[in-house]
């Protein structure tokens, strides 16, 4: 178990290294920062003399290495605009996310298992279509569409609740709404075809001829067997989620990561970017980590692989 | 599996209830009870696009921190808000002793937002603080003529430059904030960044980063107590969710209005819309850096024929918006009226033919940011087939705007690029980014002027300097050195009750605002 959990780490920190190369090279491609921060009748001289300041008139490779070192020490540098510390801005950031991220995905649970099972156990029925139709309708749905419409209803109209910012309870009822509905959708859809394929098994079958309560068949013997696909589609989600929603963080202006890390990509502020992309790939990799993980402890066939 | 099921919803609502208390807090129950019209009158909350990068003076130069901090910061000179004029502020009298040498009077008995005095040291610190390398202050550049501040008396600061610097007053205008010496070497500038203390109408209370920015007035004001007790700034970057927000009443005003927008709100019960001739500029860039057509004046006088500026500012922008004719805005204070090509698309083809171009065969490209100025890339569309109407065909590109800013300054533009400059109240600082060889943001050269230009801006007498500019523009304007557009109208929505003019230079300083 020790082995697999090293070797399943060492592929955590590939994966982080990787996702930090990509990124450093995609946004170099992008262009040279100093231009959008220098006053724009800036002399040439001038703008020279920054690039040299800021080391972006090294060649790439040098200045990739000068980047990798500082990161692999957890030194993303300053940010260009307020000279701050970069990583400390993202991880300032990480709670708002957190909190947005994890209640989207309680309210999806709490909305899709039930809804699936009951698809899955009242197949082709009224119910069931109703709900693949929604479920269809909730994936298909764009989440800026989504939150400008609830924003428009609920804020500009009814004006029962803000149209953004963080802060209470309140302010988080409509940007967890938007960021559910995508959720739900999927789990809704996932829980009812894992549910579907574990009904199908004899020892179902079995149960149901040897008179166990419908309740107690469903909860125990069948929801039981189809949670383990489910708990990698959460992990998955959770990770995407904790990445920060950039656009429903943006709808709602949201003080989120995602709404950090685009608001930078626009700025050309790369040592944000950089720190940003840092933090979710390390989030997202951890999460599956430990999703891999718990597989292992519940099924030693994956551990034995 | 059941266990790891009940820990995770535990440590979930842990997370939930944590960032509910930490992190994001501080905002009051929200706006969101709807009703603002029940709020008492002596708060203000601002619809803001982005946050400030920093709350340090004299660092970032951005129109989003500038706006903020200037309502806690004073400059030494102002403008006025309408005219655009010099008027004093911390200063009160400035003077040139020589060439080289500037001459302030400060005034008296102002104080910073700590007790502490207002004097000379502090303007001495606040440029010093600008020209230190150490500091990677982004204005730096527009300083670099500054050789030394010299503190004659508490009252009488004295500007060395290393050349005759006549944009100076401009420079201190746009550029300079007073910061406080005291405060920023006690507590270092990383605080001093996030709790700022100045001399200006608003007090810092409180900055949540990508949230908000709360003030609340300086009772003790030097130019008076301020009407509006409580200022916020709130973050909202989408236009459609500050949309909303100003609809349900969370938010009392916020500018930049699509001109396709204005309707909805001269629609909505207390709402109006504000509406100022700004000083910042639009125009269509001739490139003559490139190797093409447009280095032929004929080509170029072409396109200012064909291109129908009238018609755009009806169609597209729905009349908001100034026309211009030549190099600089009426706001500016070197304007002289020059001559208008108009719209004359038989003079265009002529021309062209002259030129020894068939206006069937040739292709132009176009490029444009989207979104950075009103219509920005539908204005490109319009122009573009407003020459194709004399046969021309133009290929119009959609630049991000940190890529299209890119290509301008690293001189990959093609022939025409669309592009704003300002604020633009100075003829020194327009014409010579605009129309010198050093400078592309209009990509235009041409050896007479350029040699004209470097003659003007040299000149100390004002009345020679005035005509030493109104005779550039008539040049630039026979030379078609770009293809003139329009003043861009800043549109603001604005709570009926407000006492709001919306400003030539695009800021918001609260300490001019009022509730009826």
């Amino acid at each position: 178990m020790l082995d697999f959990i090293i070797k399943r780490f060492f592929q955590v920190i590939v994966v982080v290294l990787l996702a930090l190369t990509v990124v450093f090279f995609l946004i170099r491609i992008s262009g040279d920062p100093t231009t959008l921060f220098l006053p724009p009748d800036a002399p040439k001289d001038q703008i020279e003399e920054y690039k040299e300041l800021l080391g972006y008139n090294r060649p790439l490779i040098v200045q990739y290495g000068d980047f990798m070192f500082h990161a692999v020490q957890g030194d993303f540098g300053e940010s260009l605009r307020s000279q701050e510390d970069a990583l400390g801005i993202v991880l300032s950031r990480i709670p708002a996310t957190f909190q947005l991220a994890i209640s989207a995905l309680l309210i999806a649970l709490i909305i899709a298992i039930p809804l699936g099972v009951l698809s899955a156990y009242k197949r082709n029925t009224v119910f069931d279509k109703v709900g693949v139709a929604l479920t269809i309708v909730g994936q298909a749905i764009p989440s800026f569409w989504l939150g400008l419409i609830l924003i428009y209803f609920f804020a500009a109209q009814l004006k029962i609740l803000p149209s953004g910012g963080g802060g209470t309870a309140i302010h988080l009822i409509l940007p967890t709404l938007t960021l559910a509905a995508y959720s739900v959708a999927r789990f809704t859809r996932f829980t009812r075809s894992a549910m579907l394929d574990v009904l199908r098994k004899d020892y179902i079958r079995t149960s149901k001829a040897s008179g166990v309560p419908t309740f107690r068949l469903i909860m125990r013997y069948a929801l039981r067997n189809s949670l383990i696909p489910i708990i990698t589609l959460v992990a998955l989600d959770l990770g995407v989620l904790l990445g920060g929603a950039v656009i429903t963080e943006v709808v709602f202006s949201w003080p989120g990561v995602g709404r950090l890390l685009m608001q930078s990509l626009m700025n050309r502020d790369f040592p944000i970017v950089l720190a940003g992309v840092f933090i979710i790939a390390l989030i997202y990799a951890l999460v599956n980590f430990i999703a891999d993980v718990l597989y292992a402890y519940v099924n030693p066939q994956i551990r034995v692989k | 599996m059941k266990r790891f099921l009940i820990m995770f919803f535990a440590m979930s609502m842990l997370f939930i209830f944590a960032g509910c208390t930490e992190g994001t807090s501080g905002q009051d129950e929200p706006s969101s009870d709807g009703n603002n019209d029940q709020k008492a009158k002596d708060s203000l909350v601002i619809g803001f696009e982005a946050d400030a990068g920093t709350l340090i003076a004299n660092l970032d130069v951005n129109y989003t921190t500038d706006t903020q901090i200037r309502n806690i910061y004073d400059s030494l000179i102002e403008r006025d808000g309408q005219t655009g004029e010099y008027i004093p502020s911390l200063a009160t009298d400035w003077e040139n002793v020589d060439e080289l040498t500037w001459r302030l009077t400060l005034k008296e008995g102002v104080k910073f937002h700590n007790g502490a005095d207002f004097n000379a040291e502090s303007v001495k610190f606040s440029i010093d603080y600008i020209l230190d390398e150490a500091n990677q202050s982004f204005y730096r550049s527009r300083w670099a003529n500054v050789e030394e501040v010299k503190v004659l008396s508490p009252t009488e600061v004295e500007i060395k430059t290393s050349v005759p610097f006549p944009s100076l007053v401009q420079r201190i205008t746009e550029d300079l904030l007073i910061m406080e010496p005291g405060y920023v070497e006690e507590v270092g500038t990383d605080v001093a960044a996030k709790e700022p203390v100045g001399t200006g109408a608003y007090k810092f209370v409180e900055w949540s980063r990508d949230n908000f920015l709360k003030l609340e007035a300086n009772e003790d004001y030097w130019q008076g107590e301020p009407a509006i007790k409580e200022v916020e700034f709130r973050y909202i970057p989408e236009f459609s969710s500050r949309m909303s927000a100003f609809l349900g009443g969370e938010i009392d005003f916020f500018k930049n209005i699509p001109v396709d927008s204005v309707a909805e709100i001269k629609n909505t019960d207390n709402a109006k819309i504000g509406e100022v001739s700004s000083a910042r500029i639009n125009y269509l860039a001739l490139n003559t850096f490139h190797d093409g057509p447009l280095q032929d004046v004929n080509v170029r006088k072409a396109l200012n024929y064909a291109v129908n500026v009238d018609e755009l500012l009806e169609s597209i922008l729905n009349g908001y918006g100034t026309k211009m004719t030549g190099p600089l805005a009426v706001i500016n204070s070197s304007y002289v009226e020059t001559d208008d090509y108009g719209y004359d698309p038989d003079k265009a083809v002529e021309l062209l033919e002259e030129a020894g171009y068939d206006p069937e065969e040739l292709t132009l490209t176009l490029d444009t940011p989207n979104g950075r100025y009103p219509m920005d890339s539908q204005v490109a569309q319009g122009i573009a087939s407003q020459l194709q109407k004399i046969g021309v065909q133009v290929d119009v590109k959609v630049n991000e705007w940190g890529n299209h800013l890119e290509k301008i300054q690293n001189r990959e533009m093609g022939d025409m690029y669309i592009l704003g400059w300002g604020p633009a109240f100075d003829p020194q600082s327009t014409i010579e980014n605009l129309f010198t060889e050093g400078a592309p943001y209009s990509s235009f050269y041409d050896e007479k002027i350029e040699a004209k230009i470097q003659e003007t801006n040299a000149i100390f007498n004002e009345e020679d300097r005035f005509e030493g500019y109104a005779e550039l523009q008539h040049d630039l304007v026979e030379q078609s050195a770009w293809v003139p557009l329009w003043q861009q109208a800043d549109l603001y929505a604005i709570k009926e009750d407000l006492n709001f003019e919306p400003r030539v230079d695009e800021k918001m300083q609260v300490f001019e605002m009022s509730w009826k």
